[in-house]
């Protein structure tokens, strides 16, 4: 019989399906291929074009500070100099593009302004507009339309590089969560699993008394994408009612004869693995929401900021 | 008899199966379990849920069997007789049956449909969104809409309505706004200056127009007494020079932006902070002094740069004659070594100030007087006036008189004393003094004296004595002769000239006037050098005894000013050694708008300077 090495040195557990004394019948899956043992063509947004992009980044701040120490702007330096206009108008005019992603991003194209290009460009781009944006300023913060625009600028930017940190470490997560035994499964099989063992508990409880039928009946009728978005991003579902049935259901077994055959055996084997596949399905989605509840900020806040923007030069003029 | 039962269930592709089966009896169950006649899947469903009994042909009864409710026609119930002609529909958990009569066979005909998903995810629901937060969160679109929305209405329109509402009072000097929040304060940069304070709720006080950049009139509203830098704008422009290279790039710009060159607020910036308004920089001066004779070619002004290393050698102005004591003749020269001032005196500086000769041997003696001085000080004689920026100017009688006495008589205790400052006076005591006097009798000429035998001596005592007596008026001319020539009280420190008339005895004192203030285009203020010695800048004091040299210090050489002040940035250090440098720029001695008083910058008391410095220059002093 072949068996798989087992070698717990090198973070193998035991377990039923690996011990050499195993009595599984199953023959053992393989384990599921690490993707960075493969070499890919792959190249990331964050070191496209050889960096390229943060290269060009890094410039832009270098100039901006080495300028802004030694330009000497009377009385101190401030957003009304030629110099804090330079940068203001240099700042407006990334933010525009930046914003342009959005466009831009939904016209796929290759080669030197590929999307992602863009993105590459977007991402430090908008991290030196840090730099441009409060050199503009000269550091004269207030509570006004002009600093509510520098900070709607950094709220935008810091959700932005929040959203490059969960880019570039959770979908590493999200796919080692999507691995099973069978390999990868997408998301429209998880439904499918889901469908499945759902009909196959409900034949399963056919033979159930009514207050068993009941139990199941709730975990059957549970709507799984339900939750709100704390419960999502925190992957907390306390009153999960697949959970609360396999409880039920084993305190019920508690008073009951074991049989041969025993319905109550399947189901609760049935709804076992439900809630198995649930906890994965949740953590997906978990980890799905982290990933896409950053834009929820990015997005609106950056159209805040351009109309805090036009408000900010509309007013300099309007009081000129 | 029979009951006919049809299942409904649907295909995938929503067409229907239908399967039929008769069961035969009278009575008949309805169930989960797999013996009952009506097989209901439905874990909502008793395994044996109720029975149904045949009535007649055409009616039935149902009876729940183990006290779970059904519903008929949407109303829960144990049991109930129903006429199978009226095509009730019945409810057990998910299912519907519909009750009819087979209109062949007249059996009572139960036709099962499920009407719900077995379970939630079975169900065909939209699945495209469920893993997106969609519904969870409030859409980007819509919260991007209504974020900018909420911006352009608190931080755009409310502005320019607040604006609007009172613009009418622009250029009125008393007009104000109510107190409260306006909404155009949202746009404010930074607070106004301490100065404007006042305005501080105000913004069209300066903002006059919209898009228009602040004008002088708007500042002139109140400031209505503005000494001009120079009166012919013309000259200031042509002094200025076109801007060339970036600075005509962004004269350009601003010109397109509508922001006219020369005004106020170009150096009067403001919203730069509660505080004092910045200095002006020395950047603004030098731009136009430091080579303005190749633009304005007529100018009797030098060209003027840094101080420690382009500034023109200062010009003192000093007096030329003193024939009008009340309007001195002055006159405006080059400071150099030599350079000598006519102020009427004769004074010994560095005899004076000797600590080895008579002058000092005189102070000693009088120690309680000077207080054990070795020599007389300056300030014996100079005495800061109040401000302690100038020297009251020096009176004979409390600084010369104690040592110069001009007392000729004495009368009892009391001295008599030639009137100081008045020459006729002078003369007229002297004659009265030798006129009513005579000279003391000689002693043998008295009747009770001792005598040798005979007149001869007495006659030749009397003799002499009545001449004496006859000639003791006519010393007064010699006294006074001698007291306004050489050798004399007067001579020693007036001039003294034959031209007076004969109430002086034909002899003129020239008048005598004394400077304050040598600079007038610069300040001065000896308050801020009291840590100096005088004579560390007066330094020839202590060793010129011709009171018509100018003690008072120049730009360079010992004890000039570039002894300490280095220039705004000390680029004079770069070339020379100073031992204590003193950073100056050209706003702590000169302002642009001159008046008399001292300079802006030097204006500001002590403690608010140390605020403006940590505000403006990051902790570092300002020059000073």
């Amino acid at each position: 019989m072949a068996t798989l090495p087992h070698t717990p040195d090198k973070g193998d557990f035991e377990t039923a399906a690996t011990s050499r004394k195993s009595t599984s019948t199953r023959a053992p899956s393989p384990a599921p291929r690490v993707r960075r043992d493969k070499v890919t063509s792959h190249e990331s947004f964050l070191t496209y074009g050889n960096g390229r992009w943060w290269k060009i980044a890094i410039g832009v701040a270098v100039v901006s500070f080495a300028s802004y120490f030694l330009i000497d702007v009377q009385p101190r330096h401030n957003g009304g100099s030629w110099y804090g206009y330079t940068m203001g108008t240099i700042g407006f005019g990334l933010i525009l593009w930046l914003t342009l992603l959005g466009v831009r991003k939904r016209a796929m194209t290759p080669g030197r302004w590929s999307l992602k290009a863009w993105t590459s460009a977007h991402v430090y781009l908008g991290l030196s507009l840090i730099v441009v944006g409060t050199l503009h300023t000269g550091f004269q913060l207030g509570w006004n339309v002009h600093t509510l625009a520098w900070a709607l600028m950094m709220l935008v930017i810091l959700s932005g590089l929040f959203g490059i940190y969960v880019y570039a470490t959770l979908p590493k997560s999200l796919s080692a969560n999507r691995f099973d035994e069978e390999g990868a499964i997408t998301e429209k099989v998880m439904i499918e699993q889901v469908r499945q063992l759902d009909r196959q508990i409900h034949d399963a409880a056919q033979p159930l008394d009514p207050e068993a039928a009941a139990i199941i009946e709730r975990s059957l009728e549970e709507n799984v994408f339900a939750g709100s978005f704390l419960q999502r991003i925190r992957n907390r579902y306390p009153s999960d009612r697949t959970r609360a049935a396999v409880v039920e259901l084993r305190q019920l077994r508690n008073f009951r004869p074991r049989l041969d055959d025993d319905p109550f055996e399947r189901v609760e084997t049935l709804l076992t693995k439900k809630e198995a596949l649930l906890a994965k399905l949740r953590r997906h989605l978990q980890l799905k929401s982290w990933l896409q509840a950053w834009l929820y900020l990015h997005v609106p806040a950056t159209f805040a900021l351009i109309a805090a923007l036009s408000a900010h030069v509309f007013s300099v003029f309007f009081y000129w | 008899m029979s009951f006919l039962v049809r299942q409904i269930a649907l295909k995938a592709s929503g067409g229907e199966i239908v399967r039929a089966k008769r069961v035969d009896g009278d009575e008949m169950k309805i169930g989960r379990d797999g013996s009952c006649g009506v097989h209901l899947q439905d874990l909502a469903v008793d395994p044996e849920h109720a029975l149904v009994t045949q009535l007649d042909e055409t009616h039935i009864e149902i009876e729940s069997l183990h006290g779970q409710p059904f519903e008929v026609d949407g109303q829960a119930v144990q049991r109930k007789e129903l006429d199978v002609t009226h095509g009730n529909e019945l409810r057990f958990g998910n299912h519907r049956i519909v009750l009819g009569q087979d209109p062949r066979s007249r059996f009572p005909t139960f036709t099962v449909r499920r009407h719900t998903p077995l379970s939630h995810s079975s169900a065909d629901n939209d699945m495209t969104d469920v893993y997106n937060l969609k519904g969870l969160l409030p859409g980007k679109r819509m919260s991007a809409w209504a974020f900018a929305a909420a911006v352009l209405v608190a931080f755009l329109a409310f502005p320019i309505w607040s604006y609007a509402s009172y613009n009418d009072l622009a250029l009125k000097k008393d007009a104000s706004r109510p107190e409260g929040y306006h909404a155009d304060k949202s746009w404010e940069s930074g607070k106004l200056s301490l100065a404007h304070q006042s305005l501080e709720n105000d913004c069209q006080a300066c903002h006059v127009e919209p898009f228009v950049a602040v004008r002088d009139n708007a500042c002139q509203t109140c400031h209505t007494q503005v000494h001009d830098h120079i009166k012919d704008t013309g000259r200031l422009i042509t002094a200025r020079g076109e801007p060339t290279g970036f600075g005509a790039f962004t004269r350009a710009v601003a010109t397109t932006f509508n922001k006219p060159a020369g005004r106020c607020v170009e150096c009067h910036t403001e919203h730069e902070g509660a505080g004092d308004m910045a200095p002006t920089a020395q950047k603004f001066c030098t731009d136009c002094h430091a080579d303005m004779k190749s633009r304005l070619t007529d100018t009797q002004l030098p060209d003027a740069g840094d101080f420690g290393t382009a500034h023109p050698q200062l010009r003192p102005t000093v007096i030329a004659d003193t024939r009008n004591a009340a309007r001195p003749a002055l006159r405006q020269i080059t400071w150099s070594a030599d350079v000598k001032e006519m102020n009427g005196l004769k004074f010994t500086h560095a005899q004076h100030l000797s600590t080895t000769n008579g002058v000092a041997q005189m102070v000693r003696r009088r120690a309680d007087e000077f207080g054990g001085q070795d020599g007389l000080d300056c300030e014996n004689c100079h005495q800061t006036d109040p401000s302690g920026v100038w020297f009251k100017p020096v009176v004979m009688e409390d600084a010369c008189q104690t040592c110069h006495s001009l007392t000729f008589d004495k009368i009892g205790g009391t001295f008599r004393t030639l009137r100081h400052g008045e020459p006729e006076m002078v003369v007229a005591d002297l004659r009265g003094f030798f006129a009513a006097g005579g000279p003391p009798r000689p002693i043998n000429l008295d009747s009770m004296s001792r005598r040798v035998p005979g007149d001869r001596a007495a006659a030749g005592t009397a003799s002499d004595y009545a001449r004496a007596v006859r000639f003791y008026p006519t010393q007064a001319g010699q006294a006074i002769q001698m007291l306004f020539n050489r050798g004399g009280a007067c001579f020693d420190c007036h001039n003294i000239t034959r031209t007076g008339t004969a109430t002086t005895a034909g002899y003129n004192v020239q008048n005598v006037v004394q400077t304050q203030r040598y600079y007038h285009k610069g300040w001065f203020t000896h308050a801020k050098h009291t840590r100096f010695e005088c004579v560390d800048c007066h330094v020839k004091a202590e060793n010129t005894n011709d009171a018509t040299d100018l003690l008072v210090p120049g730009l360079d050489g010992k004890g000039g000013c570039r002894d300490c002040h280095v220039g705004e940035s000390g680029a004079k250090l770069a070339s020379s050694k100073v031992k204590q440098p003193v950073e100056s720029g050209c706003a702590m001695c000169h302002d642009y708008h001159l008046d008399e008083k001292a300079p802006w910058l030097t204006r500001l008391p002590a403690s608010r300077r140390a605020s403006y410095d940590r505000r403006r220059n990051a902790g570092q002093p300002s020059a000073r």
